[in-house]
């Protein structure tokens, strides 16, 4: 019996400890996030397919990508950020994120197994994107 | 097995399905790939409490398959079973140690391993390290959800022992 509320207590601890630890991660990457320029990284199938610096577009525009299983995402590109403006997979997630505009999170559609990352880019001058050449 | 309990593990079953297929129904509350309430855990907890792991193993299994059949997306079944595999393990390795005294406990243990599983499939299907940046949120969704799902099976289970005698 004491046992076993000392067992429950010692786990209960553990996860609020997690949660403590989560949250302030979080918090923490939040507050560090600076305001910088970004490319925005876009993987299909683990594959780069595209990397747009964001401070390059003046103007917003829209393309689509294809899936492998006939799918189809819209990706939205502006100087604000970049979004999936529409998308044909089934629970739409990748959708309702909206716009990112820093590296916090990734847009994801698994579904179509896209995935669309900000990093911050290195001064204009690099010579053209590096990630190309390790796949 | 007796005919009352496989009875009572059909309903729980076709209880499961009805909860799955209803949650699919919503839209997404967070929109972050994983984060979903997975309400039809309740009914994993409830057999897992009231019977046996084995038993527990059988609803998930029959539910999987069942949901799978009537809503199926092969994609959505690799990362239901990556998830749904380590989160039974959690729980029912979580049950024996706390003697099935703590639904709530075992089921944020649930939720936070079953997070971790589908993580890792997306991981593996996606081939960008990026994703992990996802873990915290996935964390704390697996908390809170857990907690959540615990706690209705808390209160189903005061009733239910009541119902049906175990065995």
């Amino acid at each position: 019996m004491n046992t076993l509320y000392k067992r429950a207590c010692l786990l209960a601890g553990g996860l609020a400890a997690l949660l403590v630890i989560c949250t302030s991660a979080l918090w923490l990457r939040q507050r560090g996030a600076q305001s910088a320029a970004y490319t925005a990284c876009i993987y299909q199938n683990g594959q780069l397919l595209r990397s747009i610096p964001l401070d390059q577009v003046t103007e917003s525009y829209r393309f689509t990508i294809e899936a492998d299983n006939g799918g189809y995402n819209i990706v939205e590109v502006s100087p604000a950020g970049i979004s999936i403006a529409q998308a044909d997979c089934p629970d739409q997630i990748c959708v309702l994120q909206g716009r990112i505009s820093d590296s916090l999170l990734p847009i994801t559609c698994l579904p179509h197994r896209l995935v669309i990352e900000l990093k911050p880019c290195a001064p204009a001058s690099t010579a053209p994107s590096p990630d190309a050449v390790a796949y | 097995m007796h005919t009352r309990k496989l009875t009572a593990l059909a309903l729980f079953t076709a209880l499961a399905l009805a909860i799955y297929s209803v949650e699919n129904l919503l839209p997404p509350a967070v929109p972050l790939p994983g984060v979903k309430l997975g309400l039809a855990n309740i009914i994993t907890l409830l057999v897992l409490h009231l019977y046996d792991a084995r038993d527990a193993a059988l609803v998930l299994l029959a539910r999987v398959l069942l949901s799978s059949l009537l809503f199926g997306q092969a994609m959505s079944l690799l990362y239901s079973l990556c998830g749904g595999l380590l989160c039974f393990a959690a729980m029912t390795l979580a049950s024996r140690l706390l003697h099935r005294r703590f639904p709530e406990l075992t089921s944020i243990l649930g939720g936070i391993f079953h997070n971790i599983g589908q993580l890792l499939a997306a991981l593996l299907i996606t081939a960008v390290p990026g994703v992990l940046v996802y873990l915290p949120y996935l964390l704390i969704s697996g908390i809170v959800t857990g907690l959540f799902t615990g706690l209705c099976a808390r209160f189903a289970l005061r009733l239910l022992r009541r119902l049906l005698p175990s065995g």
